[in-house]
This record gives C-alpha cells, structure tokens and sequence, in this order.
C-alpha cells in the first residue's frame, strides 16, 4: 500500500459546548477516491473546511506528506497542494470566466506578485487557464461574468478552479448538487479524470448513492462529528451500523 | 468590473488629458491654472483611493492623512532649508517614509478586522494627524500652516527661454516663465504616477486586489495571503497619495490643514470617487474634474445666470451666488440618483448592454 498524502489525527473542534467534529483519524493515499457520507449536520463540510484551513482546529493535526499544516491559512495550505471546492457556489462572481480560472492559474504559478505587467500578456497563463475551459467545455461562456453564468456552469466553474489549482489532493462538496441531469455527468466525468491519475488524492462528500457507487474506491461514514465507519464502499453500504444512522435505529431494530 | 469603457468615457478622459496638457494656452489667467492643477492631483490623489475602495474594496479614512504626510513633508523641507531641490526631494522622500511605516502598522494590526473596525480605525489615525498638525505649531505652523519658496526653476521671474531682444519669449501669446514650469512639473508628476497605477491595475495583481474585492474567502482558498495583498495595496495608496502632497505643496508654496490635512478633502476625495464611478481609474480623472470644476466656477456661472435673469422675481433669489452650496448639493444627490455606479461604471454598464 502506498504511503498516506493526507492524514488527520484525532482532528476535533468544538464550537462553545458543540463538538462538530470530534477526534476524526484518517489516512487518505494517493490513487484512491474516498467518499465521505453522513446524515445532515454530520460534519462534512467542518471535516472539509479542517482540512482546507477555512476552519482551525480546536484540537488534533491535519498532515500533508508529512508537513504539518494545522496551523497554516488556507493560502499557505493551498500552495501545498490541498485544493477545494466548495458547496455553495463561491466564485468571483463580478470578473469573467476566463479571469476566475487564470487567478487560480496564476495562484501558484508565482506571478501573483508580479507587477506592472499586463496580465493579459502573461500567454502562458491564459493558455493554461484555457485548457481548463475546454476540459470543463467553458469555452463558449469565456468571456461572461461569472454571476451571469447558469447554475450548472457555475457548478462547473467551481471545478474548473479547482482543476486549474493542480492541487494533489482534490476536495469536492457535493459537486454535482442542484445540478440538471445533463450536466451532471460532465462533472462526474471529469472527477473520474482525476481519479485515474494514481499521484492524486481525492475526497468527495456526495449524498446520490449512484454516484457514490460508481466513483467511490473507499467510503467513510461521519455522524455527530465521528468516525463511524471506514472500508470498501459494498461492505460499508451494507452494514447495520450505516442503515441504523441513514433510516434511524428504530427501523433496523 | 470585466466591461470596457464606453466610447463615451474614452472621449471624455483624452478631452480632459488634452484640455490639461494645453491648458496655460487654452486659459492664462491665475486662478483658471490653480483649478487646472489642482484637478493633476486630485486625479491622482482620487485614482490611489480608488486602488482601495474600488479594487480592493478596502474602506479609509485616513488617505487625506497621507496626503498631508507628503504635504508637510515637502513643506517643512522648503521651510527649513530654503528653496531647492533638495528639500523638496529629502522632503517628499521623508513624507513617504512616513506613509508607509503608519500603513505598515495599520494594515498589519487592522486588515484582519472586519471593515468597519478598520474604517474607524483609519478615522483615528487621521484624526490624531489631524490634531497634531495643529498642535506641532513650532513645526507645521499650526492652524495658519507654513509659507514657504518653491525651487528657482518655478519662480514666476524665471525665464525658461529668450527671445532676440534678451526678454522672455512668448508661446501662442504665453509667457514661458517659471509658472509655467511649475504647471508642468505637477501636470507630468501627476501624469507619471497615474500611468503607475493604470500599469498596476493591469497587471495580474490587479487582477487578484479584483478577486479579493469579488470574494476575499475564495481568493484565500486559491492561494492568495489576503492580508498581505491588502497591506501592500494600502501601502502604495498610501504612497502614491504622499507624493501627490508633495507635488501640490511645490504648487501651492503654502501648506496648511485646509490645503493638506482637513476631513473636507477627505469627503472631497469620496465624493470624487463616488461620482466618477469606483473600480475604475477612469472615474476618478472624470470624479476630480467634474467637482474641481463645480467648486470653483459654480459660483461665477450662478452669479451669471442670477445676473441675466435679475428681472424676474424670485429667480434671481434663487440663483444667488451664496446659495452655490445648495445647488453643488442637489447636483450630487441627481448624480448619484442618474449614475448609482458612477459615471463610468453606469456609462460603462449601458455600453455593454
């Protein structure tokens, strides 16, 4: 088995009484798409937001290939290669498409503090921020505010950014949610084309169980803010301990 | 925003820029080159706020207190050492020294704060400049601020070239003296730091000072240290807007809170760049020069019209010349009811559309 990218040590935070998370340990290794499920309020997207540095830790560490980034913004984390997108659609929504992927480009292509030179001639970047158009088939839409776009290719725009960060480890939040069902598979399409590259790490927090099927190599289960269960997607999906907290412990029983 | 300006908007900035450029030809008497260059700075004094509220999305109070930094600076160089270069150079260099320790300091402890703790914050420094200048009167005068020489170049008996009979010679029927010079030395400065900002704000920090106006948390997750864009983008405001002190004091030969410090130029600054339309340079060049303008020649073309209708009853009362800060009041509350973006930015939407 190859070594870990991502591991989180008894990764907990509590807000005032409430344990949002609590002492979550997990390993994730590249090659390997896990998905995370949990009822409602769970802990998803906290679990997320630990890892990408949108949230501090109370307690617990997040590693990267070792490096310790618990205490890190989430700029410094994203230079580390954890990339996110998020859940509710979170662009910037006055530029243009084509702006919104070169700034993710550019983000780690070190020419953010470049000054007094057109960013319009810095061809390498708008080149590479077009690849990611036409992977994420933006590119009739290039020149649009992103606020102008329809939700599916907003969607879409959030992975595209995502993509464009070339991140090691890929943190999708429900992807595909409110999404119509022609677009919807481009994206899994698209998540599926990362996978397939063993260098990288993935984490995707999806409640359609078809796509948890299809894509899924490992799930864990988070409820109340724990770890409750962890292993290959069949033998976590039919396990009592998962149908107790999905359909509640009165039916099973 | 993405959208280009209008056609509109790019005639009307080269109209400005070409009526600046010739302006001692165009208008030659005092007080028409006073508006004239104070219109140079203002542009660039409402451009370096722009930077902050309209790119970045950063709300100060303090940008007068920078520009007074630069001011003073200039002006208590020219004070102490006599006339000369030296001075005003050793004096926009300590102005800008200034401007930048102080945004340092408040851009490191205060750029995490929610905005209106660092708005008021920005408020305080000012004030305490503010109330300092007029304290420190051994140093900046205090309320009567200083009087001072500008450099030999500038001085009105200068003469710049001669003509065959050893006198000064004349350009299209203008004198090329040392005001001359002085106009021109604030026209290009003023002109040289604007090109500076235009280069900034087209560059791909302009673009991310854009995405941290647009979504400050995103452009975090992407990889971008958001309080060190905000602090660096403070610091050049800052700066930029000293040496526009710099250059005004040079002008002006006197410096005072009312020319350098006071919160009138600060609403002043604001309303400029209200008008002209925020998040573009563009709006500020046409900003400054529609409110230079008002303030000064308002009053002259009331007292006209007051004048040509004086038959009439009622009208004349109306339009009386004391009553210029009425109208200059209705005519913002219509700009910003017309223009809710700005000039630009309202002009630019249309155009797009």
């Amino acid at each position: 088995m190859t070594t870990p990218s991502l591991i989180t040590q008894d990764l907990t935070i509590r807000f005032g009484g409430h344990v949002a998370v609590n002492a979550v340990s997990c390993a994730f290794r590249p090659g390997e798409l896990t998905v995370i499920v949990g009822p409602n309020g769970a802990g998803k997207t906290t679990y997320f937001n630990l890892i990408s540095g949108q949230l501090r830790a109370t307690s617990g560490r997040v590693l990267k290939n070792g490096t310790d980034l618990t205490a890190m913004a989430p700029s410094a984390r994203a230079h580390h290669g954890v990339g996110r997108a998020f859940q509710l659609t979170n662009l910037f929504p006055g530029l243009s498409v084509l702006e919104n992927i070169r700034l993710a480009v550019q983000a780690h292509s070190g020419d953010g503090w470049r000054l007094f030179r057109p960013a319009a001639s810095l061809k390498g970047l708008t080149a590479k921020a077009e690849t990611y158009l036409e992977a994420t088939k933006l590119t009739p839409v290039a020149h649009q505010a992103a606020s102008e776009l329809s939700h599916g290719d907003q969607r879409k725009l959030e992975v595209a950014l995502l993509m464009a960060m070339e991140p090691d480890i890929y943190m999708f939040d429900e992807p595909t949610a409110g999404m119509s069902l022609d677009h919807a598979p481009d994206v899994l399409e698209l998540i599926a084309d990362i996978k397939r590259d063993t260098t990288k790490t993935v984490l995707l927090v999806e409640h359609k169980m078809d796509v948890v099927r299809a894509l899924a190599d490992r799930i864990i289960v988070l409820h109340n803010g724990e770890l409750l269960a962890d292993g290959a997607p069949e033998e976590v999906m039919s396990s009592q301990i998962v149908k107790d907290v999905y359909l509640g412990k009165g039916v099973a029983a | 925003m993405t959208q280009k300006p209008s056609l509109i908007i790019k005639l009307a900035v080269l109209a400005i820029a070409a009526a600046l450029l010739f302006w001692p030809f165009l208008f030659q008497d005092v007080r028409s080159i006073q508006v004239a260059a104070r219109i140079c700075v203002f542009i660039v004094l409402v451009a370096s706020y722009d930077l902050l509220i309209g790119y970045t999305g950063i709300v100060s109070f303090a940008h007068v207190m920078f520009f007074g930094f630069g001011s003073y600076g200039s002006a208590i160089a020219l004070d102490q050492m006599g006339p000369g270069w030296l001075p005003v150079g050793l004096g926009a260099l300590a102005g800008v020294a200034l401007s930048l320790v102080i945004a340092v300091a408040i851009g490191l402890l205060s750029l995490r704060v929610k905005a209106i703790f660092f708005a008021m914050i920005t408020l305080a420094t000012a004030s305490v400049a503010l109330v300092l200048a007029s304290q420190l009167s051994g140093l900046t005068g205090g309320e009567d601020g200083i009087t001072y020489k500008a450099p030999d170049l500038f001085k009105p008996a200068t003469k710049l070239w001669l003509n065959a009979e050893g006198k000064v010679a004349q350009l299209w029927g203008v004198r090329l003296n040392g005001k001359l010079a002085a106009y021109y030395f604030v026209f290009l400065s003023s002109l040289m730091l604007f090109v500076v900002m235009l280069r900034l704000v087209g560059s791909p920090i302009g673009t991310v000072l854009k995405a941290i106006r647009e979504n400050e948390a995103r452009a975090e997750a992407i990889g971008y240290r958001v309080v060190a864009y905000r602090t660096f983008v403070f610091c050049i405001a800052a700066v930029v807007a000293s040496l526009a002190g710099s250059v005004y004091a040079v002008w002006l030969k006197y410096t005072g809170p009312e020319t350098a410090l006071s919160f009138d130029i600060m609403i002043d600054i604001l309303l400029m760049v209200v008008i002209g339309g925020m998040g573009t340079m563009w709006g500020a060049v046409i900003g400054a020069t529609l409110l230079v303008l008002a303030q000064y020649y308002l009053r002259d073309l009331m007292g006209a019209a007051a004048e040509a209708l004086s038959g009439l009853p009622l009208l004349p009362e109306i339009l009386s010349p004391d009553r210029w800060l009425l109208w200059l009041g209705i005519v913002f509350i219509l700009l910003v009811y017309f223009f809710p973006k700005g000039i630009v930015g309202t002009l630019s939407a249309k155009g797009a559309r």
